[in-house]
């Protein structure tokens, strides 16, 4: 009878818009120029090689998220490496997706001050984002997904901005393809699969979506496509803008395109691409509030949700802001934090599932 | 049992439905000696001097009433009359007299304007109905014209409203439910909506919500309000008042709930969401390209009513750059001469629009023309030659405060003016950032809003891509066939084929 009750599980839609919004955020302005460095003209390739070999993780993600359909991926932890264990494990998470959403901080500020406002403190700007963040999360995973799913009609403006920029766009600095061979290719899907890491969101909230598994993987994949389509379409269009000797020098190529453009009426559309940029930076790190705020809850087992995000919020805030504008160790702390995402996002997930495994299949033995 | 009876089109003894509410009196029944229950009268009243007491039969009878909220005439009409034509013996036989034996119940019965009839010896009260009642006429609210459509408006009598939604819906499902609130002023509270459409859940709801008020006084709709909507400390109206029946009715037939008091021509609907307070009559009456096009247009003033100053702000203060090299120059050497930031200049206009808006409501009509020109043309103009306010300045915060009245509600308009304020400071510090910003909070903060336990944002957010056809635009009629999902309407469906003799024409033309 009542439709309100039933309403708490995420509808597909809402799941694919999740994903989609967690994954396009920071990463998008230098997604471009980071391929390129890698693979210079071939850095296209590297990316669909990237999203390619992400189906494999995302189906690992699906097989764990199968095996326990009422659990969210914390709980799932404790179900999987016994109570204690798997809160010790659910903390490295936690820490793991506070220090993710630092960097995502500290990259948005740099990049403000960088373009729009260079006298502003880093403090102000990475507080009015961060309460953004918390207002949105602390509303709960259902007020996340409508908010995404309505924002995302900004993705189809973004879109606009770029594909007016295609008129200047020449195939042939795409040419010659696969010049220096495989191995700087290769090199730079490392850097294409790095854009990709919100992924992990479908794991953590897989049990609050509605649909059998198989639809629930499908959304996976569309959601995960239409993000590796997006990517590849603002990589070519940069690619084919700028030559492969310019795009070594320009780190946000997007934004120096839309520069160029003059309208009668407005001029520089890369301000209002970044005012938009915004808007994909808050959800992305939103979800990261979220994620972090969820583990809190769950590992400590309180019973009101918003003072864990509180909690989230200014672990994430304070210690960026030792760090500021200083890019040396920002860089730092960003590699560092790649490498705890291929830790934590594709190495350990394999162990999670082969463990989940054997002790499936032992209580089955037992229980036989 | 009154609201059963109202059901059965029982609609005139107002009496009847207010039976229910005297079974919780307390009970003191009254004595044979006449003097003695007069006696507990005057002092139940602390003998007030309103309360008239006529001796009839040498004394041997009164009747008594409230002098101001008597008709004399129906005194004569409903009392005397029936006497001295001779068709009753005694009072207590006239046909639409009521007998009680109870003293306390009389109380609230004097107050609603009965006359009450008590003999010597005899511990029979006998009560008539003689209430003077003034109205005004059903006439269009002033707050919300339309072109095209019904006229009508509520008034301050809740009878006549739910009259004007009766007479709208003939329909046995249609349920009114009293209320008394107000635990001195006894406000006559009704919702109403259609059983079988609204969402049971939601008429509980609201219903224990009404219930645990326990305040003295209730004046108004507004009043109870912030009461019962979810989230008082929104600036965002959450539930949405209008005056008009056919508004209301609408509302109603989409499995809406209304809400009515005496003494208020104001109705709250609920649950709200915020594209209905941009939706008017007017829309479903012009045709559909029109209704479309007039929608568009007032959504697009949300936008310019809190995002236009700050948006100039920013461009000004922050990104010259974003103007194109002809638009350069005019706008520089408008707000060249200019001594204040641009940031206060805003302030002060929207202060002065402001300032002109209000006391253009609270002066006489004749005065408030004056200060239309006072303001808009002596000001307008003379803040400009004395350089206070750049003229650009000027055109954008008339532009604002325009599109802020273009809101069907003037609850949402005043809350869209009060909107530009953090938007103007937060676009005077961080210039296209801020309004990121803003509207980010605002839009997490509509997502979030609920009203009754409905998302407030609805059909965007959560989307609904069958409910967008009234949102942004507004389709034919007959392309509408779901009731809107955002109310949780029991039935879904709100017709059936309606054109389907396009097909039969073209088939016999075939033939």
């Amino acid at each position: 009878m009542s439709k309100t009750t039933i309403k708490t599980k995420l509808s597909r839609r809402q799941y694919f818009f999740i994903i989609v919004q967690t994954e396009i955020g920071v990463g998008i302005l230098s997604l471009p120029y980071d391929l390129h460095s890698q693979a210079k003209q071939d850095g296209w390739i590297s990316l669909l090689i990237g999203g390619v070999l992400l189906q494999i993780v995302l189906l690992v993600i699906w097989l764990i998220a199968k095996r326990y359909p009422d659990k969210d991926f914390f709980q799932i932890n404790e179900a999987v490496f016994s109570k204690w264990i798997g809160k010790g494990i659910s903390l490295l998470y936690i820490a793991y997706f506070s220090m993710v959403s630092m960097v995502l901080l500290l990259l948005f500020v740099r990049l403000i001050s960088l373009w729009v406002l260079p006298q502003t403190p880093f403090w102000i700007l990475s507080l009015l984002m961060i309460l953004v963040c918390l207002y949105l999360a602390s509303g709960g995973i259902n007020v996340m997904a409508r908010f995404y799913t309505f924002v995302s009609v900004l993705l189809i403006v973004l879109l606009g901005f770029v594909v007016y920029s295609l008129k200047d766009s020449q195939i042939v600095f795409l040419f010659p393809i696969l010049n220096d061979g495989w191995v700087p290719v290769i090199k730079g899907a490392n850097e294409a699969v790095l854009s990709f890491f919100g992924f992990i969101i479908s794991l953590v909230i897989y049990s609050k979506v509605e649909g059998s598994p198989a639809q629930r993987l499908r959304t996976i994949f569309y959601a995960h496509w239409f993000v590796v389509l997006f990517y590849l379409f603002t990589v070519i269009t940069s690619f084919t803008f700028f030559s492969t000797v310019e795009m070594s020098f320009i780190q946000e190529p997007l934004l120096y395109m839309l520069k160029s453009f003059d309208f009668t009426i407005v001029a520089r559309l890369d301000l209002f691409f970044l005012s938009i940029w915004v808007v994909n930076v808050a959800t992305t790190l939103t979800t990261y509030v979220y994620m972090t705020g969820l583990g809190l809850t769950d590992v400590f087992g309180t019973k009101k949700t918003t003072p864990s995000y509180i909690i989230a919020a200014f672990i994430i805030l304070v210690p960026p802001l030792f760090i500021g504008y200083n890019m040396e160790r920002v860089d730092q702390f960003n590699n560092f934090v790649v490498w705890m995402g291929y830790i934590f996002s594709v190495a350990f997930l394999f162990i999670i599932y082969f463990i989940s495994l054997i002790r499936g299949s032992l209580q089955k033995g037992g229980a036989s | 049992m009154g609201f059963l009876r109202k059901l059965l089109g029982n609609r005139d003894r107002i009496e009847d439905t207010s039976n229910k509410n005297q079974g919780q009196q307390p009970n003191q029944p009254s004595s044979k000696k006449l003097s003695e229950n007069v006696e507990y009268l005057l002092n139940e009243f602390k003998r007030t001097d309103d309360l008239k007491i006529r001796a009839m039969n040498n004394g041997q009878a009164v009747l008594m009433y409230f002098e101001p909220l008597v008709d004399q005439e129906k005194i004569q009409q409903n009392i005397f009359n029936p006497l001295e034509m001779g068709h009753v013996e005694h009072i207590s036989e006239i046909p639409n007299a009521r007998s009680s034996e109870n003293l306390e119940e009389m109380i609230p019965t004097l107050l609603r304007g009965h006359a009450i009839y008590m003999e010597d010896g005899s511990s029979t009260i006998t009560r008539f109905n003689v209430t003077s009642v003034f109205n005004r006429n059903v006439e269009e609210p002033q707050n919300e014209k339309i072109v095209r459509g019904s006229h009508d408006g509520f008034i301050e009598n809740l009878m006549i409203n739910l009259n004007l939604i009766r007479k709208k819906i003939e329909h046995r499902d249609l349920v009114v439910k009293y209320f008394k609130v107000g635990k001195k002023t006894n406000t006559n509270i009704a919702i109403v909506y259609m059983d079988g459409i609204a969402d049971p859940e939601i008429v509980q709801k609201l219903e224990k919500r009404i219930k645990s008020i326990s305040v003295d006084m209730i004046q108004s709709p507004g009043y109870l309000e912030e009461f019962i909507e979810d989230n008082p400390y929104s600036p965002f109206p959450q539930m949405l008042n209008t005056e008009r029946p056919d508004r209301v009715v609408a509302n109603i037939m989409e499995g809406r709930i209304a809400l009515m008091a005496e003494g208020s021509p104001t109705a709250l609907i609920a649950p709200s969401t915020f594209f209905m307070f941009y939706q008017a009559s007017d829309d479903y009456n012009a045709r559909w390209y029109t209704g479309t096009f007039v929608r568009l247009v007032r959504l697009a003033s949300f936008i310019i009513a809190i995002g236009m100053p700050a948006f100039y702000i920013a461009v000004i203060s922050f990104h010259y750059e974003v103007l194109p090299d002809e638009l350069l120059l005019p706008v520089k050497s408008s707000i060249n001469e200019i001594a204040y930031p641009p940031i206060l200049e805003a302030l002060i206009m929207v202060v002065i629009i402001e300032l002109i808006r209000e006391s253009g409501i609270r002066l006489p009509s004749p005065v408030g023309q004056t200060i239309g020109i006072v303001g808009g043309l002596v000001i307008g103009d003379a803040v400009v030659r004395a350089g206070l306010v750049s003229n650009l300045m000027v055109i954008v915060v008339a532009l604002t405060a325009i599109a802020s009245f273009v809101v069907p509600s003037n609850e949402l308009s005043t809350t869209l003016r009060l909107m530009t304020f953090p938007l103007i400071i937060l676009a005077g510090t961080f210039g296209f950032l801020g309004i990121v910003f803003g509207f980010l909070f605002l839009t997490v903060h509509l997502t979030r809003l609920e009203s009754f336990g409905v998302p407030y944002f609805a059909p965007v957010a959560p989307l609904n891509i069958n409910d967008l056809k009234d949102t942004f635009v507004r389709l034919p009629l007959f392309m509408m066939k779901k009731r809107p999902k955002d109310a949780h309407p029991l039935q879904e469906k709100a017709m059936g084929e309606s054109r389907e003799w396009v097909q039969h024409e073209q088939d016999n033309n075939k033939n």
